[in-house]
C-alpha cells in the first residue's frame, strides 16, 4: 500500500518528449486509471514507476520515498504486462511462485502463497500446466496471480485484457475491479479503453500527446471534459462537435449555426464569461443527450436528413446530414425514420458543451 | 487453430512429380551412405578382403563384398600401435572446450547486442561477421606466427583459441537471431518480480536453448572435423583425429584398414551427437509464451 506520487516527470527518447510535466498523486489504496491513445504516453509513464525506464526529469515517489534510482525489484511493485509475459518453460505454479523465490521465501510460504493466490483466481486445475497449454483467459489470470502473489507496495497493470474477447474482457473487468477492492493495494492500471478506464477506475488521468488532460473521477471525466480532445476521447459512441457563432440577442446568448439558433441557460451565459462573446466556438453534444424526431417539436429545432441507421441492440444510433456536417443521435429502437427522410433534433442544453474554437478548453 | 498444411490437389504432373522425388531421394540416400556403409564394413575385414570387388556390370558378384571374417585388429591396433586414445581425448578437450568458451561469451555477446543500443552497434557487429568473411587459409600464417610467438602452437589451448576465434563470431551471429525473438517483456517481468539484469538474463537462456543448442553441434563440428588448424597450429602437442587418421598414410604403405577403422572412430561420435541434440534443434520454446 502506498501513495504515488508523479512530480514534474518528464521522459524524453532521443530529442522526443514522450512525457511532458507530468504531475499524479494517486491516494493509497485507489484504482488509476491512465487512459490516452496509443504513443499518449502511458506506456512510458507506467515503465517509469516500475523502473523499467529511466526517468529524464522529475521526481517519483512511493509514500515519502524517492524510487527514481531505484532498480525494479527493489521497488516493491507488481505488474502484469499487455503480453501477459509468463516464462514459457515454467509451469503455472512456479511462473506464479516465481516472485516468492527470487525473494527466497520458504516452500511451505510458497506453497500457500500461490494455492491460495489460485484459488481466488479459479485457476487452481491449472497448476500444473504450462503458459503454451492455456487460453488467452487463463495466462492472464496467471499473470495476475504472479502479480498479486508477493503483496506489493503497487499494482501496475499495462493493457492486461486487451487481447482478450469482448465478452472475457466484460468478465475481467469486474474481476480486476473486485480484486483490487478486496486486496486493498494501490493500483495502476494503464488502458487505450475509455469503457475500461470508466467502469473500473476510482480517478482517470487522460493523457494526450504526453500531456496530463485531466485528473479526475470517471464521472467528472465524462459529464465535465475540461477541453474538446477529452470530451472527444471518452465516450461511446463519440461526441458531435459543431462549429458555431456565438451570438448577443437582447439579454440572451445564442449559439447559432446555419442550420438552428439555441440560446444558452442562463447559468452557462455567466459561464462563458463574455469571454468568446461574438465569436466562434465549438459547441459539443453527446448522442444520447439529443433527441430525434420526425415531426417539429419546437422552433428551436435543427432540421436534418437520416444519412444511415444502426440498431445496436437495445439502442439505435442514427447518423444526420446537418447542412454540411453529419451528427449522431442516439434513440430507441422502435424509431421509424428511414435514410433520406427528414427529420428534427432537439438538443438537452443541460448537457451540452461549448468549447473555444482556438485551444479547445471548455467553457462548461 | 487452423492446419499448417499447404493444401494440395492432385494432378497428373504432380502425381509424376511424386515419382520423381521419390527416385531422387532414393538415388540420394545411396549416394550419402553409401560411402559409410563402405568404411564401416571395410573397417572389420582383413586388407585383402577389402580389395575384393566384383567386376564392372558383375551385380551377382556383390555377394563377394560380404564375403569376409570380421576382424577387429584395426580397432584394436588403433589404440595399441597407435596413441588414437589420446587424439580423440584431444579432439574432445579442443572441439568441447572453443563450444563451451564460444556459447559462454557469445551468449553474453548476443544479448547485449541484441537488447543494448549503443553507438556503432551496427558497425560493430558487421565487424564481428567478417571476421569470417576471409577464408581460413588466408590468416593461416600470419595466425601461425602470432601463435609461436604466444608458444601456443602443439598445445591444446592454442587450438582451443584458434578454433574460438573462428566459432566466436558464429556464436554471436546465431545467438542474437534467438534473443531477438525472445520478448524483452520476459525479462522486464523477472525484473519487476525481484530478479537483477544478470539473473535476468539467465532467466530466459531457456528460451534460447535451441539456438544455443544449435550451436554448440556446429561449433563442434567444426573443430572436430577441421584438419588445417589441427594440422597447423595443433601439430605435434595437440594431435586431433583426422590428423592422425592423415598420418596412417605413410610412403611405404597405406594402412587402408586401419584408416576405415579411424574414419568410423571419427564419424560415429558426431552422428550420435546428431541424434541426441535433435530435439533441442526442433523445439520452440517461446511458444506460447506471449500473446503476438
Amino acid at each position: 500500500m502506498a501513495t504515488v506520487t508523479i512530480k514534474n516527470v518528464w521522459k524524453y527518447y532521443g530529442e522526443t518528449p514522450a512525457v511532458k510535466d507530468l504531475n499524479i498523486t494517486c491516494p493509497d489504496g485507489s484504482f488509476v486509471s491512465i487512459l490516452g491513445p496509443s504513443g499518449c504516453g502511458k506506456s512510458s509513464t507506467m515503465r517509469m514507476l516500475a523502473g523499467l525506464e529511466h526517468i529524464s526529469a522529475g521526481d517519483i515517489l512511493f509514500d515519502d520515498q524517492r524510487v527514481n534510482d531505484l532498480a525494479p525489484k527493489d521497488r516493491d511493485v507488481a505488474m502484469v504486462f499487455e503480453n501477459y509475459a509468463l516464462y514459457p518453460h515454467k509451469t503455472v505454479y512456479e511462473n506464479i511462485a516465481n516472485p516468492l523465490r527470487l525473494r527466497k521465501a520458504s516452500e511451505d510460504t510458497i506453497k500457500a502463497r500461490v494455492t491460495g493466490a489460485a484459488k481466488l483466481l479459479e485457476i487452481s486445475h491449472l497448476l500444473e500446466r504450462r503458459p503454451h497449454e492455456l487460453s488467452g483467459g487463463q495466462k492472464q489470470r496467471v499473470a495476475i496471480g504472479r502479480a498479486i502473489v508477493r503483496e506489493p507496495k503497487l499494482f501496475l497493470f499495462d493493457e492486461p485484457i486487451a487481447h482478450l474477447d469482448a465478452k472475457l474482457r466484460a468478465h475481467m473487468r469486474g474481476e480486476i475491479k473486485h480484486l483490487q477492492r478486496s486486496l486493498g493495494t494501490t493500483m495502476i492500471y494503464v488502458t487505450h479503453d475509455q469503457l475500461e478506464a470508466l467502469s473500473m477506475a476510482d480517478y482517470i488521468a487522460v493523457m494526450h500527446d504526453g500531456e496530463l488532460q485531466q485528473w479526475g473521477t470517471p464521472a467528472e471525466i465524462f459529464n465535465h471534459p475540461v477541453n474538446a480532445w477529452v470530451a472527444g476521447f471518452v465516450g461511446e459512441p463519440a461526441m458531435n462537435f459543431l462549429t458555431c457563432d456565438i451570438k448577443g440577442q437582447g439579454d440572451d446568448v445564442l449559439l447559432r449555426h446555419s442550420n438552428f439558433e439555441i440560446p444558452l441557460l442562463p447559468g452557462q451565459v455567466r459561464q462563458l464569461n463574455g469571454a468568446a462573446q461574438a465569436g466562434t466556438a465549438r459547441m459539443g453534444v453527446r448522442p444520447d443527450a439529443l433527441s430525434i424526431s420526425m415531426t417539429r417539436p419546437d422552433e428551436a429545432a435543427m432540421q436534418g436528413e437520416i444519412f444511415v441507421n444502426e440498431l445496436l441492440g437495445g439502442d439505435m444510433l442514427v447518423e444526420v446530414q446537418l447542412d454540411d456536417c453529419r451528427i449522431r443521435v442516439k434513440t430507441t429502437p422502435e424509431f421509424e425514420g428511414k435514410p433520406g427522410e427528414n427529420c428534427f433534433l432537439s438538443v438537452n442544453r443541460d448537457k451540452w458543451h461549448v468549447f473555444d474554437a482556438g485551444d479547445g478548453h471548455a467553457y462548461f | 487453430m487452423a492446419s499448417r498444411d499447404v493444401v494440395s490437389y492432385d494432378t497428373p504432373l504432380s502425381r509424376a512429380l511424386k515419382v520423381l522425388a521419390g527416385l531422387f531421394l532414393a538415388l540420394y540416400l545411396v549416394w550419402t551412405l553409401l560411402p559409410f556403409f563402405v568404411m564401416f564394413v571395410s573397417s572389420f575385414k582383413d586388407l585383402l578382403e577389402a580389395f575384393k570387388l566384383p567386376a564392372v556390370g558383375d551385380w551377382a558378384g556383390i555377394t563377394v563384398f560380404f564375403e569376409f571374417t570380421p576382424t577387429f585388429k584395426h580397432y584394436t591396433s588403433l589404440f595399441t600401435e597407435n596413441s588414437f586414445g589420446t587424439y580423440i581425448l584431444n579432439s574432445l578437450i579442443a572441439a568441447g572446450g572453443s563450444a563451451v568458451i564460444s556459447v559462454i561469451f557469445g551468449s553474453l555477446a548476443a544479448y547485449s547486442l541484441s537488447r543494448v543500443d549503443f553507438r556503432g552497434k551496427q558497425d560493430l557487429f558487421f565487424w564481428i561477421i567478417s571476421t569470417r568473411m576471409a577464408p581460413v587459409v588466408a590468416v593461416m600464417v600470419p595466425l601461425y606466427a602470432i601463435f609461436r610467438s604466444l608458444d601456443l602452437v602443439g598445445t591444446l589451448p592454442g587450438l582451443i583459441l584458434a578454433y574460438t576465434t573462428f566459432n566466436l563470431p558464429f556464436a554471436i551471429w546465431i545467438l542474437k537471431g534467438f534473443f531477438d525473438n525472445v520478448p524483452f517483456a520476459i525479462e522486464e517481468a523477472q525484473m519487476v518480480d525481484g530478479s537483477t539484469r544478470f539473473q535476468a538474463f539467465r532467466s530466459i537462456l531457456p528460451l534460447v536453448a535451441p539456438g544455443i543448442g544449435a550451436f554448440v553441434v556446429l561449433c563442434i563440428l567444426f573443430a572436430w572435423n577441421d584438419f588445417l588448424f589441427a594440422a597447423i597450429i595443433g601439430s605435434g602437442g595437440a594431435k586431433t583425429l583426422p590428423v592422425a587418421t592423415r598420418e596412417l598414410v605413410q610412403p611405404q604403405n597405406i594402412q587402408w584398414g586401419s584408416i576405415m577403422a579411424a574414419g568410423v572412430v571419427t564419424t560415429a561420435p558426431m552422428m550420435l551427437l546428431g541424434l541426441v541434440i535433435r530435439k533441442y534443434l526442433v523445439t520452440g520454446l517461446t511458444m506460447g509464451a506471449v500473446k503476438e
